[in-house]
């Protein structure tokens, strides 16, 4: 009983620190980071189908790469990298916000690589058949089909990146997990701070499933 | 119309070895004429006919259509597209759109029609293959019967100077083939430049002005339906139909 009364006293002192230092910069960055993703891989993705071969084959290799390597190995490189190769001053979370964008963008680019795979490959002969571009038969008959596999899939990347922006913390950044560090440094309270986050994320990824869920159901309708 | 002069082509197999498929075809389809061709599984039938709208590149050789040799490489393939229709096996019609926005879709982008125009067009279209009162359905509801009658308009939506068929029936049940044969005779009825490739040897004898017997990436024999079904000169066509025919 002594572990619930712990964390209700935590919250009643600290909920600001979780509130504020954690949760609004875990959505903010979380935001940041799905939409840089999303764009930069379509990017990726477009590079990829393309017929340019060099390009394929550097973002070929972009993504195995980030696809074969721990992402916390990454956003150290980053966190290196980034403020070395720009020339001018950045913030910590601005390379952080890089890493993670870079690498949910690799995920991206393969949700979007397969949805796009997933359509039979007769429809882009028959829309080329009929005259139409490469381009054209893309928009109009290949991804509004690619779009149903593609969508709960990205929604599924959205949640994953709730949840990785936790490594952020290593570099104290702030996020959720910067917040626990800071509460649990002053309380020494390990365990009832870590069920606080715990919960913070459970409930934040909870959210989202329901809202993505909503959003498939209209999208169903409509069809 | 469709003049193949030398048409090779070589597919790279996954274990990264040649395979040459046509092995130098030359054919002349004129304006009006109803060409099919036959021949055994593998012969290299399909990629003919897919090279003649080059859906299949072709190795080396000459396509020329209307004139111009769409083989070759400077040229704006979609263009020269419009005016070939081509019908597929597996029907491919477009499953997001409705029946009537399939057959709209290409000539409304391609600004052969304003949407009115090819709204009409479409509903003609489709009450000529009895399928007006699924207008505003989805593909997923039509029968393989119908979804085959929505490719042919989709493509005769375009205007085409020539349809190109690629085993048509072949993917249908049996009671349905019948009225996709149909369509295809009204179509060489009105004098549509038709290449086909079937397995129906009693269609193909009753349409064609020529047959075509293709084997082992060549046309082995040609001529009309007399010729080459009742008294075909080549062992391999003989062959061929004592299988086929009985
Ligand atoms: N994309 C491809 N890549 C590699 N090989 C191919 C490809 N398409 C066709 N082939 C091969 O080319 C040969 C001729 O194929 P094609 O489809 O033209 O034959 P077909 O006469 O149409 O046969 P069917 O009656 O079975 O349709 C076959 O051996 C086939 O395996
Ligand atoms: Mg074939």
């Amino acid at each position: 009983m002594e572990f619930f009364a712990n964390i209700v006293e935590i919250l009643s002192k600290y909920w600001k620190v979780f509130l504020i230092t954690g949760v609004s910069k875990t959505l903010i960055l979380s935001i940041i980071t799905v939409t840089c993703g999303a764009i930069l891989g379509l990017l990726i993705c477009l590079g990829r189908i393309s017929k340019i071969k060099p390009l394929k084959w550097v973002l070929t290799a972009l993504v195995a790469v980030i696809r074969g390597t721990p992402m916390l190995l990454q956003l150290y490189v980053f966190y290196f990298l980034v403020p070395k190769v720009l020339p001018f001053k950045v913030s910590e979370f601005f390379s952080i916000v890089v890493g993670l964008s870079i690498n949910s963008a690799c995920y991206v680019s393969e949700v979007f690589r397969s949805g796009i795979e997933s359509v039979d490959h007769g429809q882009m002969e028959a829309g080329r058949c009929l005259g139409l571009s490469k381009r054209q038969t893309m928009q109009k008959i290949i991804i509004p089909q690619a779009i149903k596999t593609i969508l709960p899939a990205l929604g599924n990347e959205f949640i994953m990146i709730v949840n990785d922006t936790s490594l952020a913390s290593t570099f104290f950044v702030g996020e959720v997990m910067t917040s626990y560090l800071i509460v649990k440094g002053i309380t020494y309270l390990t365990f009832e701070c870590l069920t606080i986050v715990a919960a913070i994320y459970f409930v934040l990824t909870l959210i989202l499933t329901k809202l993505l869920g909503i959003l498939e159901k209209r999208l169903k309708e409509n069809d | 119309m469709i003049k193949v002069i030398d048409l090779k082509k070589n597919f790279i197999q996954s274990d990264g070895s040649s395979l040459e498929v046509l092995k130098g075809v030359n054919e002349e389809i004129k304006k009006g004429e109803v060409v099919t061709v036959i021949g055994p599984s593998g012969g290299g039938k399909s990629t003919f006919l897919r090279c003649l709208n080059l859906l299949e590149e072709p190795t080396s050789g000459e396509v020329i259509f209307e004139g111009v040799n769409i083989a070759d490489k400077g040229i704006d393939i979609d263009l020269h597209r419009q005016k070939m229709g081509m019908v597929f096996q597996q029907f491919n019609v477009f499953p997001h759109l409705t029946v009537k926005e399939n057959i709209t879709l290409a000539p409304v982008l391609l600004g052969k029609m304003t949407e009115e125009e090819a709204d009409k067009k479409a509903m003609q279209l489709l009450e000529r293959v009895g399928l007006k009162d699924k207008a505003d359905e989805h593909p997923n509801k039509l029968s393989g019967g119908q979804k085959q009658r929505l490719a042919i308009v989709r493509a005769l939506a375009m205007d085409p100077d020539v349809m190109l068929f690629d085993e048509p029936t072949s993917a249908l049940d049996p009671e349905m083939v019948g009225e996709i044969l149909d369509i295809i005779k009204q179509l060489i009825a009105d004098g549509m430049t038709c290449v086909i490739v079937t397995h129906e040897m009693g269609f193909a004898k009753e349409v064609s002005d020529r047959v075509l017997f293709m084997d082992q990436g060549v046309i082995a024999e040609s001529g009309t339906p007399e010729e080459v079904f009742n008294n075909p000169k080549n062992p391999r066509t003989k062959e061929f139909l004592s299988k086929v025919l009985y």
